[in-house]
């Protein structure tokens, strides 16, 4: 069983964020998880190398999960996207 | 070289005439990418391989000669001598299509020269022949036999999509998502159904070092999946990558 709190943890941990969100998707049982994660890590990569990234870091919990979907902004483009 | 049946009876006469020579089927879809490449691959080797005979058969357009040779799956090779079926080689897999010519044409046409023996004997002999083939890995660690047939299919075209089913059959949501993308945004693709060989299936997994289907290949590199792809589209990043 994987909650939110241990997802925000390990992505804190591994992935330098400067934003997280995190939705739980299957209302509270830990399967489905929808995250937005904003980290310096991603500046200059390509969007499959951010996933691989995610992937390969959170490997742990994301075996666990059924379903887990992510976003992934480098600082700039966060900032660019509130900015809308 | 290679003959296009276009009647049937063309086909008859061919195998009429043709009892005394091996003669190659190339059952195909002129629609389905793997079929495109394969056809150039045996075209190559029609135009290599001497005394004997390569026939490229429409499966849907003559589903009558389909259907007695059983054609399930295209691409499919049946090798034939006489009334007999040597060998039959599914699937996009010049490799194994080469083994075949090598194993069947070359020694039967050798063995029918150098021997008075009847032709029955010569093709079981041929039949019993025992083909060892040395392994050696890739550095990704697949067979590389698979792995070269895995690098040939993903650069068959300059967008492959490997997807499960098909572009107008797709047999899950992802692949029908993907596919939509694909078709919004104008994309000229080649596919492969991956329900159809669960060696590629299995193999593109450690290839690509990505779990899921549908898979995008753009000039042979794993671009992404469903995921992956819907928001490349929405930064710009894969009208950037895509050929001309």
């Amino acid at each position: 069983m994987v909650n939110a709190q241990q997802l925000e943890l390990l992505i804190q941990n591994t992935l330098e964020p400067t934003h997280i969100e995190i939705q739980d998707m299957s209302g509270g049982c830990g399967q489905n998880f929808e995250v937005i994660i904003v980290s310096p890590l991603f500046e200059g990569k390509s969007t499959l190398a951010r996933h691989r990234l995610v992937n390969h870091k959170l490997q742990e919990v994301i075996k666990d999960i059924h379903a887990f979907t992510q976003k992934c902004y480098s600082p700039a483009q966060w900032e660019a996207l509130q900015a809308k | 070289m290679s003959v296009e049946i276009t009647f049937v009876e063309q086909f008859q006469e061919i195998l009429q005439n043709g009892k005394e020579q091996i003669i190659l089927l190339n059952f195909y879809a002129p629609w389905a990418a793997p079929c495109k490449q394969m056809n150039q691959v045996f075209d190559q080797f029609a135009k290599d391989t001497k005394n004997a005979v390569f026939l490229k058969i429409e499966a849907e357009k003559f589903s009558d000669i389909a259907e007695s040779f059983d054609v399930n799956a295209v691409p499919l090779f049946v090798l034939i001598h006489g009334a007999k079926v040597l060998a039959r080689i599914s699937g996009a897999n010049p490799q194994k299509l080469k083994a075949a010519i090598d194993e069947y044409i070359q020694p039967l046409i050798s063995q029918i020269s150098s021997t008075n023996a009847s032709v029955e004997t010569q093709v079981n002999s041929v039949q019993t022949t025992n083909t060892t083939s040395n392994t050696s890995k890739a550095p990704n660690g697949l067979d590389s036999e698979l792995n070269e047939r895995l690098s040939t299919l993903t650069n068959a075209h300059n967008v492959m999509l490997f997807l499960k089913g098909t572009p107008s059959e797709p047999a899950c949501g992802f692949s029908r998502k993907l596919v939509g993308l694909l078709r919004e945004q104008n994309v000229q693709y080649g596919f492969f159904n991956i329900l159809a060989d669960d060696s590629v299936r299995q193999g593109l997994k450690v290839f690509s070092d990505w779990p899921t289907f549908p898979q995008l290949y753009i000039k042979g590199e794993f671009v992404g999946g469903l995921d992956i792809v819907s928001e490349m589209i929405e930064n710009g990043e894969l009208q950037e990558m895509l050929p001309n």
